[in-house]
């Protein structure tokens, strides 16, 4: 029966893991959402202890945030007082600067290398020729049967070591006490928390690593524990962690409040002054909309559409950037399967890519093409390999080898141009094709049509969507970077890090179906015109450019697409000059950033992200929210029942959230929860990286993706504040149905205000167990122009 | 503070620019002077000639590309000007040791690429893993540092001479086994260098070193022991020590490749690559091939830096595959033979190596074997057309001939005025038990024999670990 003690114990001390992505599918989740249903500060404490890591921003940063304004000083005073802390915001400073959290020697050094050692061999997924031995085994099993030529352990035989890896740990537990396995395990799995991270992710994704080379929990700490005690490395560590004084965190705590709220108050003078662009949206005809379009969420779609919108009659959208479609699509190019929607949302549909009428033969002639350069890499792999063509190889090629090297060096936005030229992409001949996901009959053809209109429909509700343009775009989007492990990190989040431009395709297509206009205009209030016409495209983040997949756009529209295009390009050129900072040869600049192999900084993903703005584009347009905020459309008139907020707060928000908490804390503590520094990153097993000469791999974003310089901050550390336009009743009515997004806001994760429509635009503020709080409006605007905030406060209890 | 950064943003350009300027204006001199460098002494102490005009124009060529590459890759990187400064230092330490032809010029500044490499490995003293993989190289170089002095001061003691040109010219009227000692002194020290076994084990720790700096490690200090054997040859032909870098340089090239095999870390799959190419580069010294060793050591630079900078690009999506054996057809080994033949033929035509029965025979098997390897792949794939079967085997052997060649013979008439670089040495039994023992190792590599044993796994997973103390050390 001990068994069911220890299987309980591991799945209890596992809760605390978090999960680590590969980076050809890196999804910013929260490295905490094991903790997620305790309080923000209880589990950043419990961290803290079992990983030794810093929770909150360091002195260095609050005092630079201090000092260029971010945090308004007379806010961060008024939190102090509140708490009893009168001295000067500097001294306080000084307190946290003298706390500083020390490295300290890893008394468990032996223990992880070699633990680490045979868990990179066992997990590699194809970067070694020579695989592990007995790999299918699983791992537990087959490292047994190398344990006995491991002389970095003391000698052993075959017959020494247990058959399973439960058998070992009855052994190696049979000296301590049934209550302690929860911390045993605990502490073991934290040790090396990006692999365990990764054993996580491969039982849950079912990768097909994973079915062909199974490992779990139990082999690792068999197999950890084994070594351990083979070894005589202490097996039940006491007293590890060591936190923070309280007196200190609890000042961290304050000035991190104090930094959202001064943010808070910056969005909210900016809300409150496009009360009349409020009023007069509803005047505006849409009758002289050239264009509309609809982009991702993501933090970075806010320029881009800014810069659209003044270029002409065009408007925009915000939208998740898996437009609804809850799929996994098969790349034609390499025959594999991704998923391209939210991690939190399981896949229903299974996209692939079949060829456009009259092009089957262009096809083939791009799958022959694709299958050459499938052989080139095989072939160079094979010669770099083998004996002793290694050696001719490098003498027969090392000229082109330097010749390469300056000319990528030297040249890369040229090179980038070229590349682009040369290459033709399979979107111009092919189409997507939608299927269920495992429908066992291989027959099963189509779906339904009443699925089609569905997720045509719930788009257009989604986004309280009243009149269509003749041309309508879906804009996904993708990044472009050199010799970047990260890359996917900057693709689009909603899509689990895949560029976001087949499942606009989709939608576009879905779209485009007559028999599915048809049923929208019958059964639901939705009129396409017969005119307007749906087209997939992607925006491409590194450079600003929008590409459009627009090869059926039937003659008609052929004017003012080209009219369309020739806006965006100015977009592009704007947009750019706006976000890289120069007047000039923008563009070449964004593109020497996307193919510069010595680039660490190819563009800055979603760093910044701060606030969710779920609402009217009338709501922001016009103002510069310096890519800090999510936007979604969201129209509270049309959506009567709540149904669409309800979506967007279970969905859109929760990813957000996710978003947000990985920048969070890949920020606080880099090494730890993030990435570490880019320059030194050793790639393990094609799907990690590891710093410098191995050890565990990391789980968040580099430092480079956060921090404008190694001390410089790019990115705030702050907690996402949700602003959601609707009727507060409407809101509470959600929370109370959804008992796990109530629990993210009472254990502070997020926050939430409403702003209410019903009573002239009042903005409350989610606290606790359901309480509203709203500066009295009036002498708030007062305030704000004497820079005094008092707030008096009107509590609204449920 | 923006000021500051744009200050040394300047500053970073001018020199990068000046290493670049450099660069061309050494090449322009290599070449419009070319095949006549005249020579250029300053006494004693300093000596120019074109293979110190050689190892100048590579060296500056990857100086300035470092320097380049790393402009935005260590942009904000804290110890960025400290990187730039080692750099450098490490830079004009090779450019002097070349130069040099006083022994102190030799040692002071052999030892002071060691040791600005280990500080480039240990850049972030704010990292503890990289302070140790510090110390741990710098051991390594003082140790080999130690063993050159032995040697060279060792010959300087016995010929009375202080100058490298005076002790070669003496080399052969002082007692062999103080010869022998100090060409054994002057190996090891060569070969802790180029982290040929049993000295490896540095290189697979200093990945703490950032990107570039590995590439300029892995392009311009392993490979310095190829320039140290070059300059000293008439010592180890004295000495008679040339079998011991065949045997030491060959073994290490097998093992080392399949060491390589089993490597799930891209930087020490890299660093396992370059031990066997650099027992390879040893193995030619001990051939009497040092031309060949220096064209080696310059291509294998090219090669290497490429793929240490574009390291960041083995992230994949990837399945599982199985080893597929496929079986070749007669028609196909005709034409593998043939191809082999032909390469072979054009290779000696094209350099002028192995035509004859002597040492050089060896590195023409590899060349027909390569050829062979390269025509094999190509005409079992399925994929390519019987056009594209035939033509594609040619072209790549041929342009890959031609485009060593070109070195290899501006190499070797750069080095033309330099004593015993390019001797053939006579085909000895021992030198035919290793071309067998290679070809032994061809094959286990070849058949797969090697992954029917997972002891042989464990053991090179074992000996290609890095020092524990530079791995997960300290608790962040």
């Amino acid at each position: 029966m001990i068994n069911q003690i220890i299987q309980k114990s591991i799945e209890e001390a596992s809760q605390v893991i978090g999960k680590t992505w590969p980076l050809h599918a890196f999804v910013t989740s929260n490295p905490l959402s094991g903790y997620e249903q305790k309080s923000f500060k209880e589990a950043t404490k419990q961290a803290e202890k079992l990983l030794n890591a810093k929770v909150f921003p360091e002195a260095a940063i609050f005092s630079e945030a201090l000092q260029k304004k971010y945090i308004d000083r007379k806010e961060l005073i008024a939190l102090l007082k509140e708490n009893q802390l009168l001295d000067t915001p500097e001294e306080y400073l000084e307190q946290m600067a003298l706390y500083k959290k020390n490295a300290k020697i890893n008394n468990h050094n032996v223990l992880d290398n070699i633990t680490a050692k045979w868990l990179a061999a066992f997990m590699d997924e194809g970067l070694a020729e020579w695989e592990m031995p007995n790999r299918q085994e699983g791992f537990y099993k087959a490292w047994r049967k190398l344990a006995i030529y491991d002389n970095e352990i003391p000698k052993t035989t075959i017959a020494d070591i247990p058959k399973t890896s439960n058998e070992a740990l009855e052994i190696v537990l049979k000296d301590y006490e049934e209550e302690d396995y929860i911390k045993i395990f605990t502490f073991h799995l934290a040790a090396l928390p990006g692999w365990t991270g990764y054993i996580n992710y491969r039982i849950s994704s079912e990768s097909k690593w994973q079915e062909e080379y199974p490992i779990s929990l139990n082999d690792y700490l068999a197999v950890r524990l084994w070594i351990a005690k083979k070894i005589k490395a202490s097996i039940f560590p006491k007293n590890e962690g060591i936190t923070t004084p309280s007196s200190i965190s609890k000042i961290q705590y304050i000035w991190l409040k104090a930094w959202e709220k001064s943010w808070q108050n910056e969005l909210k003078l900016l809300l409150e002054g496009q009360q009349t662009a409020l009023q007069d949206s509803d005047d505006e005809t849409t009758n002289s909309l050239e264009a509309q379009m609809v982009f991702c969420i993501d933090t970075r779609s806010e320029l881009i559409r800014r810069h659209i919108e003044n270029k002409g009659q065009y408007e925009t959208f915000g939208y998740a950037g898996f437009f609804g479609i809850a799929m996994d699509y098969e790349d034609m190019n390499n025959g594999l399967t991704k998923k391209s929607c939210p991690p939190i949302v399981n896949s229903a549909y299974h996209v692939s890519e079949k060829p456009k009428a009259n092009h089957s033969e262009k096809v083939i002639k791009y799958k022959q093409h694709k299958e050459t350069l499938k052989f080139k890499d095989y072939f160079l792999k094979r010669m770099k390999n083998m004996l002793p063509s290694a050696f001719g190889y490098v003498e027969g090629s090392g000229l082109f080898y330097g010749i390469s090297l300056t000319a990528r060096t030297l040249l890369p936005s040229q090179l980038y141009k070229v590349n682009k030229e040369q290459t033709t992409t399979h979107e111009t001949l092919c189409e997507p094709e939608i299927k269920k996901t495992c429908s066992t009959d291989h027959l099963d053809l189509d779906i339904p049509l009443a699925e089609k209109v569905s997720i045509v429909k719930s788009a257009f509700d989604l986004m309280g969507w009243q009149k269509f343009a003749p041309i309508v775009l879906f804009v996904g989007h993708g990044s472009h970077s050199a010799n970047n492990p990260f890359g996917s990190s900057l693709d689009c989040g909603a899509c689990a890090a895949s560029p976001g431009r087949h499942n606009a395709r989709m939608l576009a297509k879905l779209a485009n179906l007559k028999e599915v206009r048809e049923a929208l205009k019958d059964h639901h209030h939705f009129n396409i015109p017969d005119n307007t016409i749906f087209i997939g495209s992607e925006h491409n983040t590194t450079t600003d450019e929008i590409v459009l997949f627009d090869s059926e756009v039937p003659a008609s529209h052929k004017n003012e697409l080209q009219n369309l295009k020739i806006d965006l390009k100015k977009a592009q050129e704007t947009a750019t000059q706006e976000r890289l900072g120069i007047a000039n040869n923008s563009v070449k600049f964004a593109h020497k950033k996307a193919n510069n192999w010595g680039e660490t900084r190819p563009e800055w993903g979603l760093a910044k992200n701060a606030g969710f703005i779920v609402g009217p584009r009338s709501l922001t347009q016009n103002h510069n929210l310096g890519g800090r905020c999510f936007l979604h459309s969201y129209n509270w008139e049309s959506d009567k029942t709540g149904k669409a907020l309800e979506g967007i707060m279970q969905g859109a928000m929760v990813v957000t959230q996710w978003i947000n908490n990985h920048y969070y804390f890949s920020t606080v503590d880099n090494n730890v929860f993030g990435g570490g520094t880019k320059i030194t990153h050793n790639i393990t097993g094609k799907f990690g990286v590891v710093q410098g000469n191995g050890g565990d791999i990391k789980m968040g974003l580099p430092l480079q993706s956060l921090m404008q310089s190694d001390s410089e901050m790019h990115h705030q550390p702050l907690r996402l504040s949700v602003v959601i336009h609707a009727p507060l009743d409407r809101v509470i009515n959600i929370l109370e149905r959804n008992e796990k997004i109530k629990s993210l806001l009472d254990n502070e994760w997020i926050y939430l205000m409403i702003m209410d429509p019903l009573t002239d635009n009042t903005i409350y503020t989610y606290s606790k167990n359901m309480n509203w709080k709203t500066a009295n409006k009036k002498a708030s605007k007062k305030e704000a122009t004497k820079s005094i905030i008092v707030e008096s406060e009107v509590e609204v209890t449920m | 503070m923006i000021s500051k950064h744009t200050q040394f943003e300047t500053t970073l350009n001018i020199i990068t620019k000046i290493q670049w300027l450099l660069f061309i204006g050494m090449l322009s001199y290599l070449l419009i002077n070319y095949p006549n460098i005249p020579e250029w002494h300053y006494g004693n102490v300093l000596r120019i000639n074109g293979f110190t005009l050689l190892i100048w124009t590579v060296v500056t060529f990857f100086s300035a590309l470092i320097s380049s590459y790393g402009k935005n890759y260590l942009k904000g990187f804290k110890y960025h000007s400290k990187f730039i400064a080692l750099s450098l230092g490490f830079t004009l330490s090779i450019m002097v040791f070349v130069m040099a032809n006083h022994i102190g010029g030799l040692i002071v500044f052999w030892m002071l690429m060691g040791f600005f490499m280990s500080k480039l490995i240990g850049i972030n003293a704010s990292w503890g893993e990289a302070k140790e993989a510090l110390k741990y190289t710098l051991k390594y170089f003082l140790t080999g540092s130690l063993f050159l002095s032995i040697g060279l001061i060792l010959l300087a003691f016995y010929t009375k001479e202080i100058t490298l040109n005076g002790i070669i010219s003496k080399v052969n009227e002082i007692p062999y086994y103080i010869t022998l000692i100090s060409g054994l002194c002057i190996i090891t020290a060569a070969i802790i260098q180029s982290a040929i076994y049993p000295f490896h084990r540095w290189l697979l720790s200093a990945m703490t070193a950032p990107t570039p700096a590995s590439a300029l490690m892995h392009a311009g200090f392993v490979n310095g022991s190829g320039i140290l054997l070059t300059l000293l040859s008439p010592i180890l032909f004295a000495s008679n020590t040339l079998i011991i870098l065949f045997i030491i340089g060959g073994l290490t090239a097998v093992i080392a490749q399949f060491t390589k095999l089993l490597q799930v870390n891209v930087k020490q799959k890299l660093a396992c690559s370059t031990i066997a190419q650099m027992g390879f580069m040893i193995m030619q010294c001990g051939l009497g091939f040092f031309n060949a060793a220096v064209v080696h050591l310059i291509l294998h630079g090219f090669y290497k830096a490429y793929l240490f900078l574009s390291s960041g690009e083995n992230i994949a999506h990837s399945k599982p595959q199985n080893q597929s054996n496929i079986t070749i057809k007669p028609l196909q080994i005709i034409v593998v033979l043939l191809y082999s033949a032909v390469g072979t033929f054009l290779f000696g035509y094209l350099t002028g190596k192995g035509i004859h029965l002597n040492s050089g025979l060896f590195l023409t098997l590899i060349v027909a074997i390569t050829v062979g390897q390269v025509t094999y792949n190509i005409v079992k794939e399925p994929s390519l057309s019987v056009f594209q079967k035939t033509v594609l085997p040619p072209v790549l052997f041929i342009s890959g001939m031609v485009a060593y060649a070109l070195m290899y013979n501006g190499v070797t008439t750069l080095m033309s005025d330099m004593p015993l670089v390019a001797v053939p040495l006579s085909v000895s039994p021992i030198e035919i038990t290793f071309g067998i023992i290679f070809l032994i190792g061809f094959f286990i590599m070849k058949l797969g024999i090697y992954r029917n044993h997972p002891w042989i796994y464990a053991k090179l997973l074992n000996i290609s670990q890095p020092n524990k103390k530079t791995v997960l050390m300290y608790k962040s």
